[in-house]
């Protein structure tokens, strides 16, 4: 036969109570007649048949006194009011009174006794079975032996306004009343020997439920605790039954005949008839006394927590945090729990360490504690071969346990299974490190579980609880690319996806596309990183991209029409820079031209490296293309370029890019536009152009008229016969007078082919026309001399003689002057002295000529400051065909005197000297 | 917690199949290595959904072993679903079928739905009993069948909802009497049997689309 009952502990320590002072065993029960016993609130207290009421204290001092005449049969003990209910008789015969002691209050002869009444159903004389109160107060039931329940409604304590009815009658003795709150509704349990009953009193009409059809004997009915559901628990032989209020719960089937139930704490406590295989009857008093079988079953925990043999149970009480034994020999049996530590470490012996965890949780242990016991349980597991089993206990140490410790563990006995469950509850737990995310990830890679990576990885909405860069790292170097992608993007690794696309799997449409759903300072970051890749890779859409990166980028993803443009705010157009990115077509000049040619048309106010660029492009083609229509196209695009107004190109650069590749167009065009007309001409002059000398000439010599001197030279030192051309230019040296007839045959002179007749016309007619200078100047000279001479006489005149001032008119009101008047020497002007004083600026000046002197005055100011200009004067002194007069003009500016606006000395300009003086 | 309907199951088959295993994975998620002979009869509970309505189950787990038979067979009464479990490992337990269901269909009322389940079926390499052979049983006997196990959970939670399904099935189609609670079945506290349901008596109104 199998074992059919639980595991068997020992924990509980027995010990039979011994008098403080004698250290005896307490014997003072020992000529007791006990009919009842009960305890609850600090003491324990046993009734007897001669009608006394014993209370025994902690210190185990005895105090009695006599409740009834006869005799004591039943107690209740209430638990949250010091109050004994008692049963039992003053008078002979069956008459059974209640009542109700204050244990609080005593007095002489005993405890306040506030309750004295008859317990008789229907005036039927019958012993009463039980007794039960509830701790409301409000309730009390009688149960007797003729099978009648009494129930008193009403103030317990008191005999007035108590109602009292007959709520059950059966045939069978009533052997055990309970009380069961549940909300609003009380029920009493009554038991039978044939039923067990459930009746709801609280409402206006009993409402009774049969919930067996047998019930128990006297003495066996317990009700259990809440970790129970505060079911009611009824022995019987073959078993032990649980009841709700409305049904039957579970049964455990404890076998044997059961004497008494009794409940503490989470124990069920069954005193059972001796085992027919021990017959081992004590002897005492010359009695023979048989042997019960105390067994303290753990419901909750399913094991059996103590067993042992005890005489004759009388009854089994708790207080003090003990189990007490009363027995026949009148001895008292503690029964004292052991600590939960020693319980657990009774049960690791016996590596019962599932029972050790509920055992703990059930006594409320800490969580330090369980962690203890998890561990415990996992090593022994793992010492066991069990993996699977020890792996889910290491995971509940998950936060206490250091986790390098299972790992290292599994690691060695190359358990990936367990290792990666394990892994798994520590990132649920967030408690992984990088270095748990790496390993979980080498596992699935090393597994190949790609599902398990998938729902780790790739699970939408999943919280994070791992590192993600080194997902993406583990992930890439274990080839896992999809999965590397999709967390780079999920979090906006953008280095790390654009890597993985262009690095590892090549995909450049994606990574382009990638690129083009970025916002827009990541896009150009990763242009300028990876733009050489894409280029050459999918040039085409790298090309579209850089485009619109330079122009008007937006995120490809992003709705047209923003938040921005709904609240009228025009978004702040953010565009890179073209000339960065250049360096990314490397050899691919097709795409770089049509980027140039696209940026310069939308953008023309774009960059000269921009045009450079896109003139260099265009001319490098021409020099390269061979298909001379396409050729043709091409110059004329240069042309244009070239010639366009808004092309911002660099002008010396743009000179030195056509002349490498020997662009005559351009060439020209820029010498023009750079006004390097002496450019252009030694151009021609270096390809013998002789049409285009003298065109060059012809259309330049306005701005510069030493073209005709070059030309001259040039023609000059020309061994072929260019007679024509040096008649040319030496008529417009003429006509211009751009050489001294000296230096003209001179040059003329090295050329061995340019004959008299060449320069005959041309000598004559200057030899003539210096003649004409010569009597000319002379006769200036003359005309001056005698201007000189004039003003001399003039002075001389101011200076000796006297003047006469006849000006009968005031200058200024025209009226006819009268004193007092002001006189001044210059032409001479007259003036009332009253408007000369309302006219002038100061006194010693004549008003009408002030604004004439004050001309001169500036003039010579200025140049006095403009003396410092030697910059200025070696610049006109180089640049002038005639040095001499640049000297002559500065040296008449006073340029080299020591000119002072206080000398009097009369400067070149100022033939009026401003002389003044003042009458009165 | 409130809800719609209760029913009652009770779970028989013999010793160690793993009856008190399957109600503990199905109640609290756990597997219990050790051997923990029921002694007795045990409870579970746990709440389910099905056709959008809450639904308590009142599990009775039973001991398998032949003494505590009287004791098991009294819990027969009142259950609207049994599963019956025997071990694919040990066709012995297969083999007494037949005896477990002349006790059920004895000791129960007629309407109740039984599941028949081959349990630990984690154990592949030791399988002892055909799954063909679970299915043939199932249909000669009109049962549902599935094979589980209590270890890694699989089929588990199926096994008693798909229970649950069938009677509220019959419950729709008016086979139970909801009102006499010796069918395992209770109507939740603050379901009072509306008209709409349909009772014994005859189909009532379908679509009870109401909230
Ligand atoms: N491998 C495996 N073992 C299981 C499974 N179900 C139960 N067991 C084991 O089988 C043994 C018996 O399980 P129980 O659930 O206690 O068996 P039972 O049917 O309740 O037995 P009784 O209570 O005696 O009727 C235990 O050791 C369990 O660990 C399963 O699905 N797979
Ligand atoms: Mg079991
Ligand atoms: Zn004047
Ligand atoms: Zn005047």
């Amino acid at each position: 036969m199998a074992f059919l009952q639980w595991r068997r502990f020992n924990f509980f320590d027995k010990e039979i109570l011994k008098d403080t002072e004698s250290d005896q065993v307490y014997d003072k029960l020992k000529d007791v007649n006990i009919s009842a016993c009960v305890s609850g609130r600090g003491q324990l207290i046993v009734g007897d048949h001669e009608g006394y009421v014993y209370l025994i204290n902690k210190q185990l001092s005895l105090n009695m006194f006599k409740a009834y005449e006869i005799r004591v049969s039943h107690l209740y003990q209430l638990k949250q009011h010091n109050l004994l209910v008692s049963i039992g008789e003053d008078e002979q015969g069956i008459n059974p009174l209640i009542k109700v002691w204050n244990l609080d209050k005593m007095e002489k002869g005993g405890p306040l006794c506030t309750r004295i009444s008859r317990a008789i159903p229907n005036n039927k004389a019958t012993p009463v079975t039980c007794l039960v109160v509830h701790e409301n107060l409000n309730w009390m039931a009688v149960g007797f032996e003729n099978g009648s329940v009494m129930l008193f409604k009403g103030d317990v304590t008191r005999d007035r306004h108590n109602k009292s009815r007959i709520v059950h009658e059966t045939s069978r003795p009533v052997t055990a009343l309970e009380f069961r709150t549940q909300g609003k509704n009380i029920f009493l349990f009554v038991v039978t020997e044939a039923s067990v009953v459930s009746i709801n009193i609280s409402g206006k009409q009993d409402a009774k439920n049969t919930l067996e059809q047998f019930g128990g004997k006297l003495g066996g009915v317990v009700m259990s605790d809440h970790n129970q559901d505060n079911q009611l628990v009824v022995a019987r032989p073959d078993a032990v039954y649980f009841y709700q209020s409305d049904s039957r719960g579970p049964c455990l089937a404890f076998e044997g005949e059961k004497l008494r139930l009794h409940w503490f704490r989470n124990y069920l406590i069954v005193v059972g008839k001796e085992d027919k295989t021990l017959p081992r009857p004590v002897q005492l008093g010359g009695q023979t006394m048989e042997m019960n079988i105390v067994t303290v079953y753990d419901i909750q925990n399913k094991f059996i927590a103590y067993s042992a043999p005890f005489p004759d149970v009388i009854d089994v009480l708790s207080e003090w945090g003990c189990v007490y034994i009363l027995g026949g020999d009148r001895k008292i049996y503690q029964l004292q729990e052991k600590d939960t530590q020693t319980k657990l470490e009774m049960l690791f012996k016996k590596n019962n360490y599932t029972l050790a965890i509920s055992l703990a949780k059930s006594q409320q242990y800490d969580q330090e504690g369980l962690i203890d016991i998890f561990t415990q349980y996992g090593d022994h597991l793992y010492s066991k071969g069990d993996h699977d089993g020890a792996i889910d206990q290491y995971i509940k140490t998950i936060g206490k346990l250091e986790a390098s410790y299972v790992i290292r563990k599994f690691l060695d006995a190359q358990r990936i299974h367990n290792l990666t469950k394990y892994l798994q509850a520590l990132h649920k737990q967030q408690q992984a490190t990088e270095e748990h995310t790496t390993l979980l990830l080498n596992c699935y890679t090393k597994l190949k579980d790609v599902n398990k990576l998938d729902e780790f990885i790739m699970t939408k909405d999943r919280e994070v609880d791992f590192d993600v860069e080194t997902a993406i790292r583990v992930c890439r170097q274990a080839g896992y690319f999809e999965h590397a992608l999709f967390l780079a993007e999920k979090h906006g690794k953008h280095e790390w996806y654009l890597r993985i696309q262009l690095e590892d799997i090549k995909q450049y449409q994606r990574a382009l596309q990638y690129i083009s759903k970025l916002e827009f300072s990541e896009a150009e970051k990763n242009v300028k990183r990876y733009g050489k890749v894409l280029m050459a890779e999918v040039p085409q859409e790298t090309t579209e991209l850089l485009k619109r990166l330079c122009t008007d980028y937006r995120p490809t993803d992003k709705p047209l029409v923003d938040q921005n443009m709904y609240d009228g705010t025009v978004g702040h157009i953010e565009k890179a820079q073209a000339e960065n990115f250049i360096h990314i077509f490397v050899n691919n000049s097709e795409r770089l031209t049509e980027f140039l040619e696209h940026m310069i048309r939308v953008q023309p106010n774009s960059p000269s490296l921009l045009y450079n660029s896109l003139l260099e492009l265009y001319l490098h083609d021409i020099v390269h293309e061979t298909d001379s229509m396409k050729k043709t196209e091409r110059v004329r695009k240069t042309e244009e370029l070239l010639k366009n107004p808004d092309a911002k190109y660099d002008l010396d650069q743009a000179m030195v890019l056509c002349q490498m590749n020997d662009f005559k167009v351009g060439i020209l065009y820029l010498y023009e536009k750079a006004h390097l007309y002496q450019q252009i001409l030694r151009y021609h002059m270096e390809h013998d152009d002789y049409v285009n000398v003298i065109e060059t000439c012809k259309k330049f010599g306005q701005q510069d008229s030493n073209l005709w001197v070059q030309a001259l030279s040039y023609f000059a030192r020309k061994e072929d016969d260019c007679k024509p051309q040096l008649m040319e230019v030496l008529s417009q040296i003429d006509k211009k007078n751009l050489l001294p007839p000296l230096l003209v045959i001179q040059t003329l002179a090295h050329n061995s082919t340019a004959t008299l007749s060449v320069v005959k016309d041309y000598i004559i007619r200057r030899l003539q026309m210096e003649n004409d200078q010569i009597a000319e100047d002379e006769r200036l000279i003359k005309q001056y001399r005698e201007d000189t001479d004039k003003k001399r006489a003039q002075i001389e005149e101011l200076k000796t003689t006297a003047k006469v001032f006849q000006a009968s008119k005031c200058n200024i009101c025209n009226h006819p002057l009268e004193l007092p008047s002001v006189h001044f020497l210059c032409e001479p002007h007259s003036y009332h002295q009253h408007c000369f004083e309302s006219y002038a600026e100061n006194d010693s000046e004549c008003p009408v000529c002030a604004a004439e002197n004050r001309k001169i005055m500036d003039i010579i100011r200025a140049q006095e400051q403009s003396r410092d200009l030697h910059e200025q004067f070696h610049n006109q002194l180089q640049r002038s065909q005639d040095g001499f007069s640049v000297v002559a003009d500065y040296f008449g500016r006073g340029v080299f005197n020591k000119v002072t606006l206080i000398t009097d000395s009369p400067a070149r300009q100022t033939s009026k000297s401003p002389a003044t003086s003042r009458y009165v | 917690m409130s809800y719609a309907y209760l029913f009652k199951y009770i779970i028989i088959g013999d010793t160690g199949v793993g009856k008190s295993c399957l109600l503990l994975q199905f109640t609290d998620k756990r597997f219990q290595p050790v051997h923990d002979l029921t002694i007795g009869v045990e409870f579970g509970a746990r709440m389910i959904t099905i056709d959008g309505k809450q639904i308590k189950l009142q599990i009775w787990d039973t001991a398998g072993q032949e003494s505590f038979r009287s004791i098991t067979r009294s819990y027969y009464r009142g259950a609207a679903g049994a599963l019956l479990v025997y071990d694919i490992t040990r066709r012995d337990t297969f083999n007494h079928l037949t005896t477990w269901l002349e006790d059920a269909r004895q000791h129960s009322n007629s309407n109740m739905v039984i599941m028949l389940i081959g349990n630990k079926s984690d154990l592949e390499a030791r399988r002892d009993v055909k799954k063909e052979e679970g299915e043939a049983f199932a249909r000669e006997h009109g049962l549902i069948f599935m094979e589980t196990s209590a270890k890694t959970a699989a089929n588990v939670e199926e096994a008693f909802i798909n229970t649950a399904k069938e009677i509220y099935q019959k419950i729709q189609d008016g086979v139970f009497d909801i009102n006499n609670e010796a069918n395992g079945i209770k109507i939740g506290p603050q379901h009072s049997p509306s008209p709409s349901l349909p009772s014994s008596s005859g189909g009532g109104a379908q679509g009870s689309g109401c909230c």
